[in-house]
């Protein structure tokens, strides 16, 4: 059987026009994905059953799932301060549970964003975001500028869909319809298919974009014949070519968002678009990782009006990335249990983070062996969402799909075992108060 | 004149939100009904009592009468002093996140260091650290217009980055050096790093930095406007930032 | 099932000719019925002063733009904070509230039932995710179809059939209520950064003009029989001297004819329509004229888009007003454009009473309410968030009672503002009865939604009822206006579907109201036209697939869909 219009678990990019064969409840073979989707919905080795251990250097037992959900509770139940992360890799309505979940212990709900794009959103707290759907950027782009991100690695069919090669209703032509510009510290692949690649000195893309926006306002004159290493001509030329766009739109990754400035490059990244909209038409888009990490932001703001990175020990949302951040915690030793799902903080946390993880209880709820299930005390598995299970996902522009089902499992889903958590701390809360 | 001194019973790893440790809330008070004041450890509502050994001496009708003495290191205590309108608070200590966020007036002194967002959203008063502050001195909450609009921090030691983020008036003293892109998007008053920075005055509209040592990475978007002299020292001055039309002073060595 | 009784109720229902008479109200299994059995719960409204439960016709309650507004505005998120309880989740925000704070505020003032003003059909199923979520209150929304590829494509080759097609689809997809227009032709325009710049200016690209497009929408509308008229958000909004582009948007519809006992125009959000002057140095009110022509023409309704002074968020599918407010009021910014579809843009601001520019704005909204002859015509709304946040509407609704409440505010705003103004010379205030059809049957009527079971106390209507702590006999609500602004904010009983849903303005109950939405039967050859165009525009312009686009049953749970049928 050929399942048609599949969602891709991939990357931000959720391409929606995969086709899957499934023979007898398997998927033999995935047509139109990157090989990166094709590996993720074929699959590999499963987390089998729930697992547990006191001693995280000691071995696993097998456990059922009641014993592991009823002991998770507990542990959260009776923490002051526990860590609920990850949050990417699932679908909106498991999202909606986590915050639920974290209302009901008090903790602290931070997704994988803290540690990419968390400072995207930082800087539309500053600035605002002046965007649009995938599909105006393909329809109607003739500038586009990838700044501090390599689609050609980490989104794979982006250029084809959406950015560079697709051909759009205006830009009929496809590549030769538009005009492509990267700004990186590197000589990326995606830099090698573009028509202008412009260096700058690491560290420096915030400098970078004031120039810029001083020479979009006719304001060359300040500025030096340098700045973050590029030559102050080749800025005018830049700026000119952005400023004579229809339409332009600067797509932009880690390489602006995690470097020094991090937010704030963010920020002057949107004042200069917003700048450049008395010219012509422009948009800016974070290039996000995960399929759905852009639907843990969505869900959080409108349960609980903040992106990310929500404290509730007091009852009440509290937001202050800095201070709420899962990192601002670990590095503190504040965590006193930390609680992981559809992410692996294992992988992405830095050392001293890894290390506090390392001295409190541990709850894995993933369908598979990461780097956090070496810290784990428990570990729960359940369905690979968009594979095993339908829901909610939002691509990198916000636009939201439904996730289809391709095969039957008897694993339960993130939100059974978060459904069975809550009704348990519920239920422990409930008696000692 | 009322002393109430604080001293931790221990050190407290997960912060304590201590927004009811202020001049104005303990006004009056005897050491038990101090003691019954609430305080957070995450989730976990403590009492004054269970995580300070609580003195008074002397009684105060109004905050202004009220001196408040932390003996110990509280760097895990946030928020103290949160919104107090008079009175002195000295913590002989490091100190934790917001301390004075929203003060309206009196004295802080910090013989220590200051986590982040000392002097959070200031209105009025005064903020001594003797020691090194973290990032956003006088700064604001994340999405409102204006951080710091009165009133006085100085730091002795070092700041790290965002000193004075979205400040609208008051002044902050930065004796040592500051992180990166103190003053950014300034709307008034006046910032004075006496060490080095870098990139300052990004996006300032109105107000006036002045640094006295060395500026690494200036913003290329600023008007160089002559030398300038303040108190007898000459700087160079530049206007700017240009990109928001800004008229601000940034006053370079 | 369920039984109640309200006894001595003081009851205001204008669908149903009721005013003021002291009466027993019977509810029975979420429907008000002629008799209770003895068993029923009996709650005393002591001569007390009770309304059908509130509708509002036009906010913005949820989806992509609302959320937009969460994630821009921290600052706003820290305001209106409330905790968790056994019952209740925690509130956030002031102008973007969470989805909870959403549903409870409604109910607390005595709101039953708000309808979304601006679905994007492509983003439709977000606005359904979050509708899901609202607690209590009955939910619908407006679909956008005013700047959409295959509306403009259908109007320039002259094919209604295949418009009427497309609309149907466009509503099922979406799962909406009604037809939106929204700044006509101007969110295609800002694709490039152009806006249109009046009725007669041709889309680029699609040489249509915002004329053809009202009046063909207008026209396909009501031979879709649909329950609601069309919607429209003028062009021009936002700049000064739009009161000639609203009046000539008015006189486009002035002969369509309505089979429904409805208005076959409805024109949002008027006080942002009737500027006059030509710049922000000689800005004006026009309500005058504006009001004139509704005292004069019967076909059309509007709604005030009162303001309110404070913090607001603005939101709206028209993007180059949004931009342009940015740019003037060097505010943080946020477009959402929406491929094929439409526009949006998000600027959060402040009002300043001491601004004469937002002081006209002020008074604008409340001339159109006053000037305007029949009570029917003008719905109180604030345009949510626009004009400011609904929580605001109880003082609103005393400020149409007293023209006293309305010189204390006067005496506050900036004295220019009344020689621009005609606010100072009027002396109508608005009685009880008024209030109940402007903020409840007047609204349910404009909709489409009275045969529905809303925005009444008939028998068969949905038992969504107010009790507010005001004895209209012993209350002069010209003088008395802080008492009845107290009593209006926090509803003695909320009740929905006859269950108690917030007493004294607590949360006592939870219940998750319904979700109303259109499905037209269009069974000509325009379909399959439609549906050729349709499946092109899939293959070589959307970026997503068609089999992925419309909104799937899972996120309409409760959904309550009125049939019709094109001829």
């Amino acid at each position: 059987m050929i399942i048609k219009d599949v969602l891709c678990p991939f990357c931000g990019c959720l391409c929606d026009d995969l086709a899957v064969e499934v023979e007898d409840n398997k998927v033999v073979d995935v047509k139109h994905a990157c090989k990166i989707g094709a590996s993720k919905i074929k699959g590999h080795d499963r987390i089998k059953a729930p697992m547990m251990r006191d001693d995280k250097n000691g071995e696993f037992r097998e456990v059922s799932y009641d014993e592991a959900i009823n002991e998770s509770a507990k542990i959260l139940a009776n923490s002051k301060r526990p860590l609920l992360y990850g949050w990417a890799s699932g679908v909106c309505e498991m999202m909606k549970k986590g915050v639920l979940l974290n209302e009901e212990v008090g903790g602290i709900i931070d997704n994988t964003a803290s540690v990419c794009h968390g400072p995207s959103a930082l800087g539309v707290h500053e600035k605002g975001l002046p965007t649009g759907t995938l599909g105006q950027f393909s329809n109607r782009a003739d500038v586009v500028v990838f700044w501090g991100c390599n689609p050609v690695q980490a989104h794979p069919r982006h250029m084809s869909r959406y950015s560079v090669f697709a051909k759009g209703f205006f830009a009929n032509k496809g590549r030769r319809s538009r005009k492509v510009v990267v700004f990186d510290v590197r000589k990326t692949d995606t830099a090698n298919l573009a028509d202008d690649y412009i260096q700058v000195n690491p560290g420096e893309d915030y400098m970078v974009l004031s120039a810029l926006r001083a020479i979009v306002a006719d304001k060359a004159d300040v500025v030096p014949e340098t700045v973050g290493g590029v030559p102050k001509e080749k800025l005018v030329e830049v700026a000119e070519v952005m400023k004579g766009a229809k339409f332009g739109i600067v797509y932009f990754g880690m390489g602006l968002t995690q470097s020094r400035g991090k937010y704030k490059n963010i920020d002057n990244a949107v004042s200069l678009i917003t700048e450049l909209n008395a010219h012509g038409k422009h948009s800016i888009i974070p290039m996000r990782g995960h399929y759905n990490v852009t639907g843990f932001g969505q869900v959080c703001a409108w349960e609980t009006g903040f992106v990310n990175a929500v404290d509730m020990s007091r009852g009440i949302p509290y937001y202050n990335p800095g201070e709420t951040c899962s990192n601002d915690l670990l590095m503190r030793e504040e965590i006193d249990a930390a609680f992981v799902i559809a992410g692996d903080a294992g992988a992405h946390f830095p050392a001293q983070s890894i290390a506090r993880m390392g001295k409190v209880p541990v709850i894995q709820v993933d369908p598979f062996h990461n780097p956090t299930t070496e810290m784990a005390n428990i570990v729960i598995p359940t369905k690979v969402s968009g594979v095993e299970l339908e829901g909610t996902a939002y691509r990198m522009d916000a636009v939201s799909l439904r996730m289809r089902k391709l095969v039957d499992v008897d694993f339960p889903s993130d939100e059974e075992v978060l459904d069975k958590i809550i009704a348990k701390v519920r239920e422990i809360k409930g008696a000692s108060s | 004149m009322q002393t109430i001194t604080l001293v931790p019973i221990e050190q407290f790893n997960i912060s304590i939100e201590g927004e009811t440790i202020s001049p104005d809330n303990f006004a009056g008070k005897s050491a038990d009904e101090i003691g019954a004041l609430v305080a957070y450890e995450g989730n976990f509502p403590r009492l004054l009592s269970e995580l300070f050994d609580i003195k008074v001496d002397g009684n105060a009708d109004a905050a202004d009468d009220v001196k408040i003495e932390i003996n110990g290191n509280v760097p895990r205590v946030k928020r103290i002093g949160e919104g107090m309108t008079g009175g002195r608070i000295l913590i002989n200590g490091d100190v934790d996140m917001r301390c004075g966020a929203k003060m309206k007036g009196g004295i802080i002194t910090i013989n220590g260091n200051a986590d982040s967002w000392v002097g959070q959203e200031m209105r009025g008063g005064e903020i001594n650290v003797q020691g090194n502050a973290a990032f956003y001195v006088g700064a604001g909450y994340r999405g409102e217009p204006c951080g710091m609009r009165g009133g006085k921090i100085t730091v002795f030691g070092n700041a790290n980055d965002f000193v004075g983020e979205h400040m609208c008036g008051g002044e902050i003293v930065i004796k040592g050096n500051a992180g990166i892109m103190p003053g950014l998007s300034n709307k008034g008053g006046k910032i004075v790093i006496e060490g080095n920075t870098t990139m300052p005055g990004s996006e300032m509209t109105k107000g006036t930095i002045i640094v006295k040592g060395e500026v690494e990475d200036m913003m290329p978007v600023y008007q160089r406007e002559g030398i300038e002299a303040v108190d007898g020292v000459e700087f160079t001055k530049y206007v700017g930032d240009v990109v928001v039309d800004g008229k601000g002073e940034l006053l370079v060595k | 099932m369920s039984e109640m009784l309200i006894k001595n109720a003081t009851v205001y229902d204008p669908i149903n000719g009721v005013n003021g008479d002291l009466m027993d109200i019977a509810v029975k299994d979420g429907k008000i019925v002629d008799s209770a059995s003895g068993s029923a719960q009996v709650i005393d409204a002591g001569g007390r002063l009770v309304y059908p439960g509130g509708v509002d016709a036009h906010t913005h309650i949820a989806g992509s733009k609302v959320n937009v507004g969460r994630i821009m505005r921290p600052e706003d998120s820290r305001l209106g904070l409330k905790p968790k309880t056994k019952l209740t989740r925690p509130y956030t925000g002031y102008t973007v509230p969470n989805v909870y704070a959403m549903g409870y505020r409604y109910a607390e003032m005595g709101y039953t039932t708000a309808f979304e003003a601006a679905i994007p059909i492509l983003k439709a199923r977000h606005t359904h995710e979050e509708f899901e979520e609202i607690p209590i209150i009955d939910k619908g929304g407006l679909t956008l179809f005013g700047s959409n590829w295959m509306v403009m494509d259908a109007i320039r080759e002259n094919d209604q059939e295949r418009l009427a097609a497309y609309v149907a689809w466009g509503l099922l997809a979406s799962r909406g209520w009604g037809v939106k227009v929204v700044n006509p032709g101007g969110g295609e325009a800002w694709g490039f950064g152009k806006n249109v710049s009046g009725l007669d200016d041709p889309v680029p690209n699609f040489e249509v003009t915002p004329r053809q497009i009202i009046r063909n929408l207008a026209e396909v509308n009501e031979k879709m029989d649909l329950p609601h008229s069309i919607h429209l958000h003028c062009n021009n909004l936002g700049k000064p001297g739009n009161y000639e582009t609203t009046l000539a948007s008015f006189d486009i519809c002035k002969d369509i004819k309505s089979k429904r006992d409805r208005q076959s125009l409805h024109v949002t959000h008027v006080q942002f329509n009737a500027w006059g002057g030509n710049h922000w140095g000689d800005f004006e009110s026009k309500s005058e004229p504006i009001a004139d022509y509704l005292n004069q023409n019967d076909f059309l309704t509007i709604d005030m888009g009162q303001l309110v002074f404070g913090s607001a968020t603005t939101m709206t599918a028209d993007g180059p007003v949004q931009y342009a407010n940015a740019r003037l009021l060097k505010a943080r910014w946020s477009n959402g454009d929406v491929e094929l579809e439409d526009a949006s843009g998000v600027t959060p601001l402040e009002y300043h009473p001491q601004s004469y520019i937002h002081g006209i704005m002020w008074a604008i909204g409340l001339e159109l309410a006053l000037l305007t002859k029949d009570p029917w015509q003008v719905l109180m709304t604030t345009d949510h968030p626009n004009g400011g946040p609904y929580v605001n509407y109880p003082m609103v609704m005393t400020m149409l009672m007293s023209q006293k409440r309305r010189e204390q505010e006067m005496s506050k705003i900036a004295e220019k503002t009344f020689d621009r103004t005609c606010i100072a010379g009027i002396d109508r205030e608005l009685d009880w009865y008024d209030i109940a059809i402007k903020t409840r049957a007047a609204h349910a009527k404009v909709l489409g939604i009275v045969e529905h079971g809303k925005g009444h106390l008939g028998v068969g209507a949905d038992a969504d009822i107010a009790i507010y702590d005001i004895k209209p006999d012993e209350t002069d609500a010209t003088v008395e206006f802080d008492k009845v602004e107290a009593a209006f904010r926090r509803s003695a009983y909320t009740i929905k579907a006859g269950e108690v849903v917030a007493r004294d303005g607590e949360i006592t109950a939870v219940p998750m109201g319904r979700t109303y939405w259109v499905k037209t039967k269009v069974d000509n050859g325009g379909y399959d036209r439609m549906m050729d165009d349709l499946k092109m525009k899939f293959k070589n312009y959307y970026s997503v697939n068609m089999a992925n686009y419309m909104v799937q049953d899972e996120y309409v749970e409760r959904p309550y869909v009125v049939e019709t049928e094109y001829k």
